[in-house]
């Protein structure tokens, strides 16, 4: 009896350390949970924090959401995956403690300074898989954090405005999802000219990327 | 043939099982598929092209990579080999990888299409053979040398490193027309300049009669002892896969085009088709591909410039190819050494950064593809083999060596072992004379060959070097799975002048 007390009562704590405390969400995601919300937040800071020579950090980049609009793309056996190596780092410093006080917390719950030096320990590890679990969630996160217009837009890599001429493919298939329908264009569109100039640092940016009007 | 005959069913158009009876079903619409199913339809033959994507008109491009990979490429872009972890995309869509390549074409050199011939017993496989394929292809596609007016200054760099080094260099030929250098040949061609198979050769098909069933998966090849009767698969959604309507295409002659990875997996699939030698979905190679990022004092301005505009071919005896390269930002970043702000200061030098990368010939490090215990993706085993290695890091010193000639302040080479930065040559000869492990590298290979390679003896190959089964006469395979081994170059033309030629000798023999 008292065994299995003992055991339940190991079971609450595990339960405890490992799922309780993440904040509600104000808002419906499709994908992510709170703790890996949590969990890409703080990965997103760590790697990206404020300052420094690009402006926006990982927390300003949005990149949870970013992440979870990806994952929602994913094949189910991808996104697990992914998933899965979410919940690993995440309590990896439950088992293996961050350098300092209170290190044997979840990763979203060490402080910044933790934080950084659990993923730079993931990184320069000797064993080839720690390093590619690093690899993929820096990826992940890098690419969040590249998807942030202002981002973009301060490295002088904001994608271009670019007019798309039409071809005869366009005559053939409709948008995915839509019936033929859908195709709008005729052979009169493809008798328009078409912009045979280069592309340079003049070209107006496109405007899903340009900075919004004050 | 008249103009209307020919038409691209979409996943809308399916509300029912449905039967198609052809001359020809060519499964994949890829660069071998696309040219094989266009000439055909040519020669007047009624051909049925089957592609498991949907088609992508520009207003589907996503600028992001990550999500564009993860609706252009299967496994959502995330697909890797196991042994040595390397990732490898494959498309999923009208027009295959030419969607989404950089439109590189290359005719493999004379010494590889002549070692194809001694080692593998193929008589009509050498660069006169071969050269009036690679030129009606290249007349149909516009295949040229990229202009200076687009490289951007990140390609020219390139080309000024190995005239400082007295290393031959030359504008890439793509197929391309009206290249405005946006950069943005991974993501889709939003210049409509790239000529991919879905605005190319898929088109002209259709103009000549062939019928093109998109969103069709092809589950399997249906055979009466040694003839095969045609394909039969499900309809499937675009990106969820769900299935829908059953179908199946009655024909004399059946194509598979469908890929190095999923031809195999199709023919496992099939009751372990056409593999009396044993040799299906085995000796599956790459061209393992390693990058360095080099920071110049001038501002490059990266993002402007074709897509991958210049290549060194210097070193192909030695086993690997130099190109530029450009990517999405996003997917290039994930490369960049470091953490916090130490990362940010690099990410900011990105205005004045290039990548190139190296592809390697790496015939001695092999593996397999297998169909999963479910569905019909690929389970894939590889092997970066130790005496490849010295191929990656030769190559890795060469593309430093020329970044510090073009004036390079930093190089990162990205490899464990080597430090983050590399300010001089000096400190790159760790390249050289350390000794490296196949997990030290980062790699990445999209060029994949050789799991139904051709042989001119059954015993030991799939095909012969027409493509058709040894097991089966009305069995063809067109895709780069029919290579050798590793062509050393970008495969995308030699795969289309391979087609070209068998879909001339399916049109003479059936």
């Amino acid at each position: 009896m008292s065994a299995w007390l003992l055991l339940g009562v190991l079971a609450g704590i595990a339960w405890l350390r490992i799922g309780w405390g993440y904040p509600r969400p104000a808002r419906e995601w499709l994908v992510l949970a709170p703790r890996e919300i949590a969990f890409i937040q703080a990965a997103a800071s760590a790697t990206f924090p404020p300052g420094g020579a690009i402006p926006p950090s990982g927390a300003d980049a949005d990149v949870p959401a970013y992440t979870d609009r990806w994952l929602r793309r994913l094949p189910t056996r991808t996104r697990r995956l992914i998933r899965l190596l979410f919940f690993l780092v995440e309590h990896a410093t439950l088992v293996i403690p961050a350098p300092g006080w209170r290190g044997f917390r979840r990763f979203s719950s060490l402080l910044p300074g933790q934080q950084a030096a659990v993923l730079e320990g993931w990184r320069t590890s000797r064993f080839r898989a720690r390093r590619l679990v690093f690899a993929s969630l820096r990826a992940i996160v890098t690419m969040g954090y590249f998807a942030h217009p202002p981002v973009l837009r301060r490295l002088g890599l904001a994608p271009r405005a670019i007019r798309t001429p039409v071809c005869e493919a366009d005559l053939l298939f409709p948008p995915i999802g839509r019936g033929r329908e859908a195709i709008t264009h005729t052979r009169a569109d493809l008798a328009r000219p078409r912009e045979t100039t280069p592309l340079d640092a003049t070209t107006p940016i496109d405007p899903r990327y340009a900075e919004p009007a004050p | 043939m008249s103009a209307d005959a020919g038409e691209v069913r979409v996943h809308a158009d399916y509300d029912a099982d449905f039967v198609e009876t052809a001359e020809a079903v060519v499964v994949g619409s890829g660069p071998a598929g696309a040219v094989a199913a266009r000439e055909l339809a040519r020669a007047g033959r009624r051909v049925v092209l089957v592609e498991e994507g949907p088609p992508f008109p520009p207003s589907e491009f996503e600028l992001d990579g990550a999500l564009s990979m993860a609706r252009t490429m299967r496994e959502g872009g995330l697909r890797a080999t196991l042994g040595t972890v390397m990732p490898t995309m494959q498309a999923i869509c009208l027009g295959g990888g030419s969607l989404v390549n950089s439109a590189i074409c290359v005719r493999s050199p004379d010494f590889v299409l002549d070692e194809w011939c001694e080692r593998y017993a193929l008589k009509q496989t050498t660069r006169a053979d071969l050269d009036p394929h690679y030129d009606a292809v290249g007349q149909f596609l516009g295949i040229a040398a990229t202009p200076d007016a687009v490289q951007g200054r990140r390609n020219l760099l390139f080309r000024e490193g190995c005239d400082a080094l007295g290393y031959s260099s030359e504008p890439i030929a793509r197929n391309v027309r009206g290249c405005r250098g946006s950069g943005e040949c991974f993501t889709g061609c939003r210049s409509r300049a790239k000529q991919s198979m879905d605005i190319s050769y898929v088109p002209d098909a259709v103009r000549h009669g062939a019928r093109v069933l998109t969103s069709a998966r092809v589950e399997r090849v249906r055979v009466a002892g040694r003839r095969a009767l045609g394909v039969e698969g499900r309809v499937v959604a675009p990106f969820t896969g769900r299935p829908g309507p059953r179908f199946r295409v009655n024909a004399g002659v059946v194509v598979l085009a469908a890929g190095c990875m999923a031809t195999p997996v199709l023919l496992r699939r099939s009751g372990n088709l056409a593999n009396r030698s044993g040799q299906v979905g085995e000796n599956l190679r790459f061209h393992p591909g390693v990058a360095i990022t080099a920071v110049f004092e001038e501002r490059v301005d990266p993002l402007f410039g074709a897509t991958q505009g210049y290549q060194s071919l210097h070193f192909l005896r030695e086993g690997f190819k130099l190109e530029t390269l450009w990517a999405p930002p996003g997917v290039l970043a994930v490369r960049m050494p470091g953490s916090g702000l130490e990362l940010k200061e690099r990410l900011a030098r990105a205005p004045h950064s290039v990548v190139w990368d190296a592809i390697g010939s790496c015939n001695r490090s092999t593996g397999s593809v297998r169909a999963r215990w479910r569905g019909l993706d690929p389970k894939l085993i590889w092997h970066l083999h130790r005496d490849d290695v010295p191929i990656l890091t030769h190559a890795l010193y060469r593309l430093t060596e020329i970044a510090f000639a073009a004036g390079a302040r930093s190089v990162a080479a990205g490899v464990h072992g080597v430090p983050d930065e590399l300010r001089s040559l000096d400190d790159a000869q760790i390249l050289r004379k350390r000794e490296f492990h196949p997990a030290d590298f980062v790699t990445g290979g999209n060029h994949a060959f050789c799991t139904t390679r051709m042989h001119g003896d059954p015993a030991q190959g799939v095909v012969d070097e027409l493509g058709r089964c040894h097991d089966i006469g009305n069995l063809y395979i067109l895709d780069t799975g029919v290579f050798p081994q590793c062509p050393s170059v970008n495969p995308m033309w030699t795969s289309m002048a391979l087609a070209h030629r068998s879909a001339q000798a399916i049109g003479a023999e059936h």
